[in-house]
């Protein structure tokens, strides 16, 4: 019974738009398990405490994207963050940085949904090939100069840990270009040059001033900062290049 | 009507809310030293062209006592950035493939800070055997 | 209210639902497409498969092995013309997807790759990884962005169908950031959300697998069929239900008891060898193992974890190398959730809820018997995983299924006349008030998390790995119970933004009622077969009066009404199903009485 009546305090940053003119900090008391989630710190708020607390949530194993937050003002998905790591200090969950809130913990993420839509995220072919003709064939180092960006999730971390992003919500952001990256770099695709207008344009890869935290927080291992950067090298040889071939350098 | 009204929150004070971003401003803030010794030394250049007497004015006023001190804050913040700089640069480079396997960031930082050295220590020993 | 007017409607975002949409997209281009999901896209719970997806690829394989694992795992619960149909789409739907960009995993020559799984003869399961679903969900994610026809409705909670002159015409959703209603007209529908375990306790499951679409079928007349078969899923997280996916023990993993003994053996599944033998030990079917496990228990040689009673996951002998290589995710898994690094020591385990083997009946082409409403994945039983279903089958199932709804569902709403929108609306108007009479009602007393977890507790007790009449029977009386006092359910939310208090009350309905088509189905199943074993004399299979399909009809206000529709045999006469060294010899013995 001792471990059950051990608790710990989870301040919540709460938000209504029906009747809050600004979001606001409530404290909850929630019973402490060495083995619980923040996440399920929140659901247990929910289940018991206050049914109205908002917050997204599906898989509770790190893979679907939905449940990062703001946990002591670092973004985290709460599913993988342990409570056991705050105890016995109380710990203070908010909407992830950066994005306007919807309600509580619930950010609005259409503008990341536009970004990722503007990338041409898909395989646009080198060459065709039928289905009667197989797979396009992939060797493990192929699969390798790109799987690492493909892995990101999109839980938007990266995105609560750019201030630039934060200053210019119009930058196209950390994880839609690791996104760009990912299908420019594999064996597959032809279609970088389309995508390089997107990378050098006033929306890309230039708002980024390499702080480094995006691939800090991300919790996949994408390093999205890797991409950017790579792409600010990409972009400028491109625009040098311009001057040498009237077709462009991304060939 | 919806009932919507998305919060957006102020950036004010952004970098001062997470010691990542700290660090992030002195390392930026630290370039500005970089730029006033590249300025000092430029200032020495043409005063060496405005012959011997400029010259010889500003090899004095480097050796006043505040001069000194400047001289020892330049040293620490440029310390400070090359190490932050280094820190930064695996993130920025394509990934380099040594027998077979993606090198690991450590290992960039840590051959960028030795290149650092060895580079000073060079150009150290150079300017202490032309002083000789 | 909001009217969009689609060609077709998709009801469910994750894998089935894409390629449904992409489908519709390429086979006509003129159609307008609503796909509706209650979370984006990316977030559907197929993101959470993680060992693969089946399809003959291997030299030595071929479509007649496929069919028989599938048909055999099954207990012959299986539409078999269904299932030659499926085994025959597998490689090339699973090509299409590598054209359209999922990452494989690769041989050295840059084929794509196949691992063993469970019940399976011969490795053809297809693999990213142990990250197969959440590759295959953004692939299927990001390529319908390709298709300018396919107008997304994320983040959009679908309520109800409509339905007029005799066909399902529409559907009714809450636009969740704003609590807004739309209609949304369609010649054809599709419903797509996927399965139900989150009406059990300990489950695999994300939070959204909450049987919606099911429920609003079955609401409207259409049968949930074989619903009493739920997939235990032998290899998961004591307490959470976490998943560490078949391909642990499809990369070589042994379960252990307390003794360190590779206990497997002792239940027909044997001999133990130090390396995988396809369809034996370890990579016997789900079902079986799960089974064992529960033997194991009554015999006292489990270990009692902080959870209750585990047994071992060991991947010791894998060495660091080829964990980190082919099972990533279970490493972090296992190092962050349980302080267990996998190449050090045994991962605890025990059996959870995993997959729904039941749905919305339909036919071979997704098709209800409700004109113009079409099912397709875990929510839909299109019959081809039967009593119980082999690792790896499901993920092609969305694929192959999920392109023939797209192209069944276009042909019907190209076939039919536009609905009349007047009353469509009005219909819509009498959803929205009753939907909104949920959150705006007072005097309730009941709490919607409370019901739900008791409901979770009761579907634990009463329809687990093993069952008997008089609890299956107190698990009926229970939801029963649980559906009256529902009514007296009370919302601590009445706002309109992001009200997720409503919405789950809206989702706990769903489940009582899908819920409860389980547990009469199973009740009322008097054999033993598959993923349903009974331990209160009905331990056997009963061909002579259970190779029937259930089929679970709502009655209004009261316990669903099960009847029984014939099984489609064409190749495979039902056998016995037997695995590891006696599974070979009976294969054998099969093969010579057929020369």
């Amino acid at each position: 019974m001792s471990e059950s009546q051990k608790t710990i305090e989870i301040e919540v940053l709460r938000y209504n738009p029906e009747t809050d003119q600004a979001p606001h900090l409530q404290v909850f008391q929630v019973p402490f398990a060495d083995d619980m989630s923040v996440l399920q710190g929140a659901q247990y708020i929910k289940d018991h405490l206050d049914g109205s607390l908002s917050f997204r949530w599906s898989c509770r194993m790190a893979i679907c994207g939905s449940c990062g937050m703001m946990v002591n003002g670092e973004p985290h998905l709460s599913c993988q963050t342990f409570l056991r790591d705050y105890y016995p200090a109380r710990v203070r969950i908010e909407a992830l940085s950066h994005f306007p809130i919807e309600r509580d913990l619930v950010i609005n993420m259409e503008g990341f949904i536009d970004k990722l839509e503007s990338i041409q995220p898909y395989i646009i072919p080198k060459e065709k090939r039928s289905l009667a003709q197989g797979e396009y064939l992939q060797t493990p180092e192929q699969l390798n100069a790109y799987e690492q960006f493909s892995s990101c999730i999109n839980c938007m971390l990266c995105y609560a840990a750019c201030p630039q992003f934060g200053l210019n919500a119009d930058f196209v952001g950390p994880a839609a270009m690791a996104l760009l990256h990912r299908y420019n770099m594999d064996s597959r695709d032809g279609a970088a040059e389309e995508r390089m207008e997107l990378v050098a344009a006033e929306e890309g890869v230039f708002n980024c001033t390499a702080v480094g935290y995006c691939s800090e927080v991300c919790p996949k291992q994408v390093d999205p900062a890797n991409a950017v950067n790579i792409n600010k090298t990409n972009a400028a040889k491109d625009y040098f290049l311009r001057f040498l071939s009237p077709k462009g350098g991304s060939k | 009507m919806s009932k919507r009204r998305p919060y957006v929150r102020p950036m004010d004070g952004w970098w001062k809310k997470n010691p990542y971003f700290v660090e992030y401003m002195v390392h930026e803030g630290t370039a500005l030293f970089v730029a006033a010794y590249a300025f000092t030394l430029l200032v020495g250049l043409v005063r060496l062209g405005q012959g011997e007497a400029a010259w010889n004015g500003w090899l004095e006023a480097l050796k006043s006592p505040l001069s000194l001190a400047f001289h020892a804050v330049l040293l620490v913040a440029i310390l400070y950035h090359t190490y932050t700089w280094f820190k930064i640069m695996p993130r920025t480079l394509p990934p380099i493939i040594v027998g077979g396997k993606k090198l690991a960031p450590a290992t960039i930082t840590g051959g960028g800070l030795m290149a650092a050295l060895v580079a000073s220590l060079v150009l150290l020993g150079l300017v202490w055997r032309i002083a000789q | 209210m909001e009217v969009f007017k689609a060609d077709v409607a998709i009801v469910g975002g994750g894998g089935a639902g894409l390629r449904a949409a992409i489908a519709v997209a390429e086979s006509d281009p003129t159609l307008k497409i609503a796909l509706v999901s209650k979370v984006y896209p990316m977030r559907s719970h197929t993101v959470s498969a993680e060992g693969g997806s089946a399809g003959v690829k291997k030299e030595g394989d071929s479509l007649e092995y496929h069919f028989n694992d599938t048909v055999g795992g099954g207990d012959w619960l299986c539409e078999q013309d269904v299932v030659e149909f499926f085994v025959s789409k597998c490689a090339e739907e699973l090509t299409q997807l590598e054209h359209w960009g999922c990452p494989w995993s690769r041989t050295e020559d840059g084929h794509v790759n196949v691992r063993a799984f469970g019940g399976m003869k011969i490795e053809r399961t297809w693999f990213a990884a142990d990250k197969t679903g959440f590759h295959m969900l953004h692939t299927l994610f990001q390529t319908s962005i390709k298709y300018p026809s396919i107008k997304r409705f994320d983040e959009h909670f679908c309520v109800d169908l409509v339905k007029e002159d005799g066909r399902c015409q529409g559907v009714v959703a809450i636009e969740m950031a704003s609590g807004e209603f739309t209609l949304i007209e369609a010649g054809s529908v599709i419903i797509a959300t996927g399965g139900a375990g989150r009406v059990f306790r300990e489950n695999t499951n994300g939070g959204v697998v909450t049987g919606d679409g099911m429920a609003l079928a079955y609401r409207h007349g259409v049968p949930l069929r074989d619903m009493e078969f739920v997939q235990y899923h032998p290899t998961c997280m004591p307490g959470t239900g976490l998943l560490f996916t078949e391909a642990c023990r499809g990369e070589g993993g042994f379960l252990v008891n307390k003794d360190g003994y590779r206990y497997l053996q002792d239940y027909g599944l044997g001999p133990a060898e130090p390396t995988p033998r396809n369809k034996a030990m370890e990579l016997g079917p789900r079902d079986r193992l799960s089974q064992a496990f529960w033997h194991e228990q009554q015999k006292g040689r489990t270990i009692e974890g902080r959870y209750g009673p585990v047994v071992h996951l060991d991947l010791r002998h894998l060495g660091a190398t080829k964990l980190h290589e082919r099972l990533p995710q279970i490493c972090e898994l296992a190092e962050q959730f349980l302080g267990v690094d996998p190449a050090l020591a045994p991962i605890p385990i025990r059996p959870a809820v995993h997959y729904t083997m039941g749905g919305i009946m339909v036919n071979g082409l997704c098709a209800s018997p409700l004109p113009g409403l079409y099912a397709v994945g875990e929510c839909s039983s299109v019959g081809i995983h039967g009593a119980n279903r082999l690792g790896s089958n499901s993920l092609s199932e969305l694929l192959v299924f999920g392109k023939v709804a797209g192209v069944e569902a276009a042909g019907f709403a190209k076939s039919v006349a536009p609905g009349n929108s007047a009353s469509l609306l009005k219909q819509a108007k009498a959803v929205e008030q009753r939907v909104t009479g949920l959150k705006t009602k007072t005097g309730g007393t009941e709490k919607i998390s409370v019901l739900r977890k008791e409901m979770a507790q009761t579907m634990e007790d009463g329809c687990g790995i093993y069952r008997l009449a008089d609890t299956m029977q107190k698990t009926c009386n229970k939801l029963d119970e649980l559906k009256a006092r529902f009514k007296n359910v009370n919302l601590e939310d009445g706002s309109s933004v992001w009200n997720t208090d409503w919405l789950l009350a809206i989702e706990l309905e769903y489940q009582l009622d899908v819920a409860q088509t389980m547990a009469y189905s199973a009740l009322q199943r008097r054999e033993s077969r598959g993923a349903h074993q009974r331990l209160d004399g009905y331990e056997q299979r009963d061909d002579v009066n259970f190779l029937k399909h259930s089929e679970a009809n709502y009655v209004a206000d009261g316990a669903p009404r099960i009847s029984y529709g014939d099984v489609k045999i064409t190749k495979s006469q039902p056998g016995v199903r037997a695995y590891g060294a006696a599974g070979e010899k009976a294969e054998k013995e099969r093969k010579a009485s057929h020369v």
